[in-house]
């Protein structure tokens, strides 16, 4: 599988990323491996050409991470107030890494990506969610105020054109585009779990949201992973104020 | 596939007090109805449309005609902080689905409620607000019951909403439950990040 790719642990870690194993609410991540079913899109180009430049500074402290001929798995730091302030580009690259077999593997954030409904749902699988009907996913998707994901794209040694990307992560948020926005769906993939991309993915689309101005934002979390959106920043029933469902299934 | 959805959402929406069932062929024809944006029979609602009418109030689902400024005004008087009339008329432009109550004595908005979502599968309601002066007669309930309609006969199954700690004895006996299966509500706040 071209997947199974091992990422080493790094020797030497920067920022020891947090340990997260995420069961995000209406969702149970299973540990069940599905047989990947691969749909590489490379209808965009060679390469993702689409990448910003990051700013200077703080991403050469992430480039200078990645040695050669070293498996280092490099993740940004929390972010700091000051970063906040900057302006969020809309596509960059969270993590780079060079895998066993010496290809390159890039995890690239996006919130402005039109995700393909297929990959989605493939990504739903895998992650153990039931089945919903691919119009309605489509729908919520468009009518979703953001959309923020996580591809992998491995870069091919050989020739150019080859590269593989995967859509390995996703969140979205639901606005009134002025006040509130909450966050749904929110799924890595098993395979990449554990590697503080979750955290990453939630706390670029809180500071995307927060950018935009939309000053409430607001979750529902399942009991086992109320504690990872602590450690982001959420609060639960902040001032006694609680979370209510109509006529829960549960 | 839509039409299925919608049927089997009716039928088992205890909500709405539903007469005994002669008025369930009714309440069906009254599904295929709704679909056309036609308002629910006024059986369905604790209080009826007409009732409501006698008594001197109009239901509104749009925001034509409606004073942002006076709603506003209803905000701040159940205590929400002032906010910029301008981001509210932007919010209302990105609602899924609104109901406002008028009086028509003096044409100001009285009870208003709304929500915004993904309008397939989840919704959200905000503001659910009943000027001070109009509480405890039924205002806020029966726009909650015709908001809940609304958003049911769209195919929205998972409703949610916040409710202040003082108010969760409203939305209780609506069928709203706090915290099911130990989901819990959170909130973010810039001011307390923990970092491990």
């Amino acid at each position: 599988m071209p997947n199974n790719c091992t990422v080493l642990l790094p020797t030497s870690l920067k920022f020891c990323p947090p340990i997260v194993s995420l069961d995000c609410r209406c969702q149970v991540f299973s540990n069940l491996q599905f047989p990947l079913n691969l749909n590489f899109r490379l209808g965009r180009g060679s390469r993702n050409q689409r990448v910003s430049q990051p700013k200077a500074g703080f991403w050469d402290s992430i480039r200078s991470g990645i040695l050669k001929n070293n498996t280092t798995q490099v993740i940004e730091p929390p972010s700091t107030t000051e970063e906040e302030e900057e302006p969020l580009p809309e596509e960059f690259v969270l993590v780079e890494r060079t895998l066993a077999d010496d290809t390159v593997e890039q995890i690239i954030f996006s919130s402005g990506e039109n995700v393909d409904v297929y990959d989605l749902q493939a990504l739903c699988d895998k992650v153990g969610w039931p089945r919903r009907p691919l119009t309605k996913l489509a729908a919520a998707l468009r009518n979703s105020y953001m959309v923020a994901t996580l591809h992998s794209i491995k870069k091919s040694t050989g020739e150019v054109g080859n590269d593989q990307k995967k859509l390995i992560g996703m969140a979205r948020a639901t606005s009134d585009h002025a006040f509130n926005a909450t966050i749904w769906d929110v799924l890595v993939d098993p395979s990449y779990q554990g590697q503080g991309l979750g955290k990453a993915l939630i706390e670029k689309l809180i500071r995307a949201l927060l950018q935009r101005d939309i000053g409430n934002i607001s979750l529902f979390a399942d009991s086992k992973v109320v504690e990872f959106y602590q450690n982001l920043g959420f609060e639960p029933d902040p001032e006694g104020i609680k979370g209510m469902f109509w006529y829960p299934k549960y | 596939m839509l039409l299925h959805n919608q049927i089997s959402i009716a039928l088992r929406t205890p909500l709405i007090p539903i007469k005994p069932t002669l008025k369930h062929h009714s309440k069906n024809t009254a599904v295929f109805a709704q679909q056309r944006n036609a308002p629910p029979p006024a059986t369905n609602f604790s209080i009826s449309d007409e009732s409501l009418s006698s008594r001197g109030f109009t239901i509104h689902r749009t925001i034509d005609n409606l004073d942002v400024d006076h709603l506003n005004t209803v905000f701040v008087a159940v205590g929400f902080p002032r906010r910029d009339t301008g981001k509210i008329r932007l919010a209302l432009e990105h609602t899924d689905a609104l109901l406002w109550v008028e009086y028509e004595k003096t044409k100001r908005p009285v009870a208003f409620a709304r929500a915004t979502g993904d309008g397939v599968f989840n919704s959200i309601i905000w503001d659910v607000v009943v000027d001070p002066s109009f509480q405890g007669i039924g205002l806020g309930k029966a726009v909650m019951e015709r908001l809940i309609t609304a958003l049911l006969q769209k195919g929205i199954t998972n409703i949610v909403l916040y409710s202040e700690p003082r108010v969760l004895g409203f939305y209780r006996p609506m069928g709203f439950v706090a915290d099911p299966d130990g989901i819990r509500g959170m909130v973010y706040s810039r001011k307390q990040k923990k970092k491990k």
